[in-house]
């Protein structure tokens, strides 16, 4: 066939070269509504949940066990169940229905149940539900901060800099496994000298991670990952059971914690059991609620490859995401991964959550270029600053972030290479040269950065693990070596350990570390003129981007 | 044993050979003992016995994946499996240590497939890999989930760097500080590729046996 000219050119667009697939329910590739999702059930006898979604108790895998014994109030199920989906449907978008009666129906349903009512919505009913349902008030941001050489120094100037644009937590994780202690140490003490209160996390193996929590090298947890369907959970050597006590040994120890889950998680670990995405990702979300977590990270995470190759995936993303705040979780609704090489398909997706604002709009947005994410690549990164400014400020919305200048950023990526310099030196672990302190304070990546001795690394890290080394360790070193501010920050992060008031849901802290959540900052949205609005100073900073035309030059 | 210019032993060379043809023909027959769902594997390896932990604190075990090299000839960019297994040998026998491939039935899973082979290896060192061409060295003492090196990204996986892997892995069971192998990340992997990861993890998954022993896997050339 002679070719057209118009086919070439848009069979070169960017779009083109990503992965689509039909839908195919057998291997679970479909996104919200499967011909095998079971149909809708409840029936409870003498105080137990005896059937759901048309299972026995005496058919129950342990997820179906799990969410029947904990994650269903009982109470409210029979009322719940009843309701016609439409119905409730139509409540989610009603602004004279509150989130609070919103949410006790959702507390008695199945979660077959759950998808059809979604099912009943388009994305701009799901958002203007999200608006309504999200937990805090006031939304806010996550950044990623890794490199590729797992460099330290870069870690810190990046975490500070993360912290300055406006990010509340920030979440660091590794290329190389053992460089884990490091690269929280490097994350805590960065992103506290950008501004304080940020909350820090290391994205490990669970058991390095709890270890690096208990020893206050973060200050959360997030990578605690549930799953769908039975065998892809054991296929992990876990239970609902296993995951609900390693979120208990994080709450025993007054650290806040979220679980991660996602559609189209169990199509890639190759076990989805024929049931829609939707479904498997809402048994996930029941099974969190049961363990008395506060929190997910979800919205297809790093399977987001899978959930946007079916129609409607990216509709699923955003009703997942509000089928969590629906179970009264907080939402960090992921936008963290890179699916796309489309720039309009990409931008496309972080609207639904970027819209109607969300606990973290990002888990987390790339505060590095992506060449350095190490979550290989998120949607968004170092290099979208400033459109993401832009977007903020074109649409009066509140994404989280603040415009910056160049010498601020510059002065607290500097200070924060200085710190870790000589907090390592104090500590006797391995050395930090000028040469890299200078580099971090103008670097954009790991490209700009002098390469590090990795064996003596290595070294200074199993060191400092069998010294026992803790974040007090940290606060001391900072006292010695005269960084004061940094030293009273880390020890406040510390500190809400032990009053355990972030362990609230949807808990970020201020500047001034006092706790924003969902007990004292609730969403209260119910329709124009409520809710969270982008005003006063706020708006300003939003409106102040640097690249502004100022009509006296002219 | 042949003692050349050896007095009085006048030994028929032809009848050597055959005996010799004999001994392999039937050390083949023995090493093709076990073949799970009649099906061969590539050209130059068979399945022979259930593995049993390795003693000889020089061996590093390659643990692969149920469908590697078998009912999956080639990595999810096309590199063939006996390629990469030649460079993962090679880099291994560099170093001085020795290689043994065990396949892994119980778990399509990377980690465990790893640690799986770490435990079977007599240094306790293991490489893992999957059919796709995901790979990590394990060690036996390490969480399951966690490595001494991870390769994510199979697509950014060349043929040289499957080499450095085995030479790494070696010089762990050595005992010797190693420099990691550098870290490679392309952040459109995930695009591109993670539809048909999902499909040939989906593959291999389907081929895993539950609670099935590890399977001995041997070159047929020694």
């Amino acid at each position: 066939m002679k070719r057209s000219k118009r086919f070439e050119v848009l069979g070169k667009r960017p779009i083109n070269q990503d992965s689509f697939m039909k839908e195919w329910p057998e291997k679970g590739f479909t996104a919200m509504a499967s011909p095998y999702d079971p149909k809708p059930s409840l029936v409870v006898e003498n105080g137990f949940i005896v059937e759901l979604d048309g299972k026995s108790r005496s058919e129950f895998d342990f997820i179906d066990s799990f969410i029947a014994d904990y994650a269903i109030n009982i109470n409210q199920a029979s009322e719940s169940m009843k309701l016609d989906n439409l119905a409730i449907a139509r409540m989610l978008v009603d602004i004279n229905v509150t989130r609070k009666s919103i949410i006790k129906i959702f507390s008695g349903l199945s979660p077959s149940k759950i998808i059809k009512i979604l099912d009943e919505l388009n994305v701009v009913e799901m958002m203007m539900a999200m608006q309504k349902i999200r937990a805090r008030k006031t939304p806010a941001n996550q950044a990623h901060i890794t490199n590729l050489r797992d460099n330290p120094v870069q870690i810190a100037a990046d975490a500070a800099e993360g912290a300055l644009r406006g990010f509340r937590e920030e979440e660091t994780t590794v290329g190389i496994a053992r460089y884990a202690p490091f690269n929280a140490i490097a994350l805590l003490i960065g992103s506290q000298i950008g501004k304080p209160g940020v909350l820090t996390q290391c994205a490990v193996e669970e058991a390095t991670e709890l270890e690096l929590g208990m020893r206050g090298f973060t200050t959360y947890a997030e990578t605690i990952s549930v799953y769908g369907t039975e065998s892809v959970f054991i296929d992990g050597d876990d239970t609902p059971y296993s995951k609900a006590f390693l979120a208990s040994a994080y709450a025993s120890r007054g650290l806040k914690t979220r679980f991660t889950s996602g559609t189209g998680s169990e199509v890639l670990m190759g076990n989805a059991e024929n049931k829609s995405m939707l479904y498997l990702e809402t048994r996930c979300l029941m099974v969190t609620k049961g363990a008395g977590v506060q929190g997910i990270q979800n919205g297809a995470v790093s399977c987001i490859g899978i959930t946007s190759s079916v129609p409607s995936g990216i509709r699923a993303v955003l009703a997942e995401n509000l089928i969590a705040a629906l179970l009264d979780l907080e939402v960090a609704s992921s936008n963290d991964q890179t699916f796309t090489h489309s720039d309009i398909r990409r931008t496309a997706r972080t609207m639904m959550q970027f819209l109607p604002g969300t606990d973290f709009i990002f888990s987390g947005y790339s505060g590095t270029p992506n060449y350095d994410n190490m979550f290989a690549g998120s949607n968004f990164d170092a290099e979208d600053f400033d459109d993401y400014n832009v977007l903020q400020r074109d649409l009066m919305v509140d994404g989280g972030l603040r415009p910056v200048k160049e010498e601020e950023v510059i002065n607290v990526r500097y200070k924060a290479a200085k710190v870790m310099q000589a907090v390592f030196k104090e500590l006797g672990l391995s050395k930090i040269t000028d040469e890299e302190v200078e580099a971090a304070a103008y670097a954009h990546g790991s490209k700009d950065m002098p390469a590090r001795n990795e064996l003596e690394d290595f070294e200074a890290i199993e060191d400092l693990m069998n010294r026992g080394l803790t974040g007090i360790d940290i606060v001391k070193a900072l006292v010695k070596t005269n960084y004061e501010d940094v030293a009273d920050s880390i020890l406040n992060m510390l500190k809400q350990r032990i009053s355990g008031d972030y362990l609230q849901t949807s808990a970020i802290l201020d500047d001034k570390f006092n706790v924003n959540s969902a007990v004292n900052n609730a969403n209260d949205y119910q329709g124009p003129g409520t809710g969270y609005r982008v005003q006063g100073e706020r708006w300003e900073e939003i409106k102040n981007i640097p690249n502004i035309i100022n009509p006296d030059d002219i | 044993m042949i003692y050349k210019g050896g007095e009085g032993m006048d030994i028929d060379e032809k009848l050597i050979q055959e005996i010799t043809r004999l001994v392999v023909k039937q050390l083949k027959q023995n090493k093709q003992s076990i073949r799970l769902n009649n099906t061969a594997m590539m050209e130059g390896y068979v399945e022979t016995v259930i593995a049993a932990k390795g003693r000889d604190p020089k061996e590093v075990v390659i643990g692969v994946g149920p469908c590697f090299g078998k009912f999956v000839r080639n990595t999810i960019t096309g590199i063939s499996h006996k390629e990469v297994l030649k460079q993962l040998l090679a880099g291994i026998e560099e170093e001085g240590m020795k290689p043994r491939i065990v396949r892994v039935l119980k778990t399509s899973d990377l980690a465990f497939i790893g640690k799986e082979a770490a435990m079977l290896s007599g240094s306790g060192i293991s490489i893992g890999i999957q059919s796709k061409g995901t790979t990590l060295i394990h060690q036996k003492d390490l969480y399951p989930l966690t490595n001494l090196e991870l390769f994510p990204q199979a697509p950014l996986i060349t043929l040289e760097m499957y080499r450095a892997i085995g030479k790494n892995a070696a010089k762990y069971a050595k005992g010797v500080a190693v420099i990691p192998i550098p870290v490679q990340s392309d952040f459109m992997s995930r695009p591109k590729y993670q539809v048909k990861a999902a499909i040939m993890h989906i593959k291999e998954t389907e081929n895993v046996i539950k609670n099935g022993n590890s399977i001995e896997i041997e070159r047929e050339d020694l």
